[in-house]
């Protein structure tokens, strides 16, 4: 009789094989050089473009806003490059050799992006602490460490969003070149990184608590007032948890019904242009 | 080492079909229509079939991509349906192409990654790469990444990634595709020594003398259904009985004579000139080349070659001798 049991520690094992993968991506797409250069470079300017349109304003506390979301966003949406990696697996042909292995789909794709998480979190953190200070973002030693704490958070938190846009977007094609957009979009507008939530109506504001971003954002910010008490600060962050669970939840069952819904239509190419 | 329940054939497929579309006004397209096929243990298995004749429909859902629409299909004594879980531990893909590699990874990278997948622990990995790489001639080039390879190497790769899980039955999908003759003929070596392990083999191709070399049986499909399974050497007969002659420096005068006393000939099917003065003749029985030769000779037509039919060709005659219609 065949076993159809894999052992024990096969789904570890698996998300770190498929980990390695995702360094080998980064290491094929940039040195050290050419992502100081080219990738922190454009995010930084990115941020500091937003910043600038805060001081137009003509008020330094809009500026500080504005700098404090664009740098924290630029995390979530390196994250969010988690969609166009994992869609690779179809163009390069081994999506149907990962769903005719014994293995389940979600392990793969958990691994598969890991990548952007500390290029988010590294882009960030000079943007925020290194940039920051040239437009009035301060922070003190502890709330300083904390908030990096939080953008580790911001990324892992974001990543389980991502994997469930991938997983969707992998089963429609064709969404794929709006979905990450469109959910940048309105992460840039609800959740509190270019306007506060309180210019939203009331429903808008709920939908945007489904985002971990909104969140995280909010407690790096309260770190970075220095006005935040411990209780506000923890269930923030217990909400972008509990968010992320969910999403990360949504993501593995969307993963195995590709396989499952694939398999019945026949939408898993062997070879696919 | 057996795995399986204990049945005789490795691959049993019982009225399998396969209907794509149908949504929305779409048109239902059959892509597979009441197959039967039953492969044994040990056998090295060629499918052979024009394009679109279903030949990658029914690799897939042997490989557990794709489910049925009608039929039953086992490998080793399990259900593709019911029982996938079993079957994807029994069996190993390869298709050909450039395609199903990580191509940013080495190549003991990749094998590595898919060991993983297959419940490999580290050692076992570690073991088991080293031996599919040195085997498949790639230890050499063990550690450089996959995007530099030569097409031959990324399908020998390929075959060692089909390999890791040490699959009863291999499902190679045209594997030699692309691949120049050299390297063609190298895999070919390797997949029929595959065989003294005791694994089944389904190879598909186009190339009739591809299945010839390296099959113990062949079914050729078309259309979506098996018109028939045969040994190579009854292929071989086929090839030789539906042999074209092309005679070629005729007279304007002498056409149309010469043309007369060949169709009249037995076992002649037709006899159409393809370019002036050029005729080529189809002939449908055995020892019917021989004698069109042996005419054309005596009416003082020297400039005489005979041709391998093509395969779409045979396929028609033998249909057609057996009946059934075909559209093209
Ligand atoms: N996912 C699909 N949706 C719709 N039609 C499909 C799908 N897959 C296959 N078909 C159709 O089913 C038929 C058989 O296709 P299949 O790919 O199995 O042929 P094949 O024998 O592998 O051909 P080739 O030699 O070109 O690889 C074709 O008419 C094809 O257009
Ligand atoms: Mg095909």
């Amino acid at each position: 009789m065949v076993g159809t049991r894999l052992p024990r520690g096969t789904t570890a094992r698996v998300v770190l094989a498929s980990s390695r993968n995702a360094w080998a991506d980064l290491a094929a797409t940039f040195t050290p050089l050419t992502w100081t250069l080219g990738w922190l470079g454009r995010i930084v300017a990115q941020v500091i473009f937003y910043a600038l349109i805060g001081s137009l304003l003509g008020s330094p506390d809009r500026m500080r806003y504005l700098y404090i979301g664009a740098a924290v966003v630029a995390t979530a949406m390196e994250t969010l490059l988690v969609v166009s990696t994992s869609t690779r697996e179809r163009y390069s042909g081994t999506l149907p050799l990962l769903v005719a292995s014994p293995s389940r789909l979600w392990p793969v794709f958990l691994g598969r992006s890991v990548q952007w998480l500390p290029s988010g979190v590294a882009t960030a953190t000079v943007a925020l602490f290194a940039i920051g200070p040239a437009f009035g973002v301060r922070f003190t030693l502890s709330s300083g460490f904390a908030a990096f704490g939080v953008l580790v958070l911001v990324a892992i938190t974001t990543y389980g969003y991502g994997l469930a846009l991938a997983a969707l977007v992998l089963r429609f094609m064709r969404l794929r070149n709006w979905a990450t957009n469109l959910s940048y979009t309105v992460m840039m507008l609800i959740c509190g990184v270019t306007v506060p939530l309180s210019f939203w109506p009331v429903w808008l504001q709920g939908a945007a608590q489904v985002f971990p971003l909104t969140h995280t954002l909010h407690v790096i910010r309260l770190l970075e007032g220095g006005t935040g008490d411990s209780l506000t600060i923890l269930t923030s962050l217990g909400l972008a948890v509990l968010t992320s669970l969910g999403w990360y939840g949504v993501a593995a069952f969307l993963l195995e019904r590709l396989a499952t819904a694939g398999r019945r239509r026949g939408s898993i190419e062997f070879a696919e242009s | 080492m057996q795995y399986g329940r204990a049945v005789g054939s490795a691959v049993a497929v019982v009225g399998l079909r396969r209907e794509f579309g149908g949504r929305r006004g779409q048109p239902v397209v059959t892509a597979l229509k009441d197959v039967n096929l039953q492969i044994p243990e040990g056998e090295i298995h060629g499918l052979l079939g024009p394009n679109g004749a279903g030949k990658t429909t029914l690799c897939k859902i042997l490989s557990t991509v794709l489910l049925p629409t009608r039929g039953s299909v086992e490998i080793c004594g399990y259900d593709v349906e019911s029982e996938t879980a079993a079957v994807r531990r029994l069996i190993g893909i390869v298709f050909g192409g450039e395609r199903g590699l990580y191509t940013r990874l080495t190549a003991r990278g990749n094998l590595e990654f898919w060991a993983s997948l297959y419940g490999l622990s580290g050692t076992q990995s570690q073991r088991r790469v080293g031996q599919l790489l040195e085997r498949l001639g790639l230890d050499q080039r063990a550690d450089t990444r996959v995007e530099t390879f030569s097409r031959g190497m990324k399908q020998r790769l390929h075959l060692a990634r089909g390999l890791i899980g040490d699959p009863r039955v291999l499902i190679l999908d045209e594997p030699t595709t692309g691949m120049d003759p050299v390297a063609a003929q190298e895999f070919r070596t390797l997949v029929t020594s595959l065989q003294t392990e005791g694994r089944t083999i389904l190879v598909t191709t186009h190339d009739m003398a591809e299945a010839e070399a390296i099959c113990d049986r062949v079914t050729l499909i078309d259309h979506g259904s098996v018109l028939a399974t045969e040994r190579p050497s009854t292929l071989g007969r086929w090839i030789t009985r539906y042999a074209r002659v092309r005679a070629s420096g005729l007279l304007p005068a002498q056409v149309a004579p010469v043309t007369a006393a060949l169709s009249g000939l037995d076992g002649v099917a037709t006899v159409h000139e393809v370019a002036e003065g050029t005729l080529l003749v189809d002939t449908a029985a055995d020892g019917a080349a021989p004698a069109v030769m042996r005419l054309l000779l005596d009416l003082g037509i020297t400039d005489v070659a005979t041709t391998r039919p093509d395969l779409a060709e045979v396929y028609l005659r033998v249909i057609g001798n057996r009946g059934m219609r075909v559209d093209r």
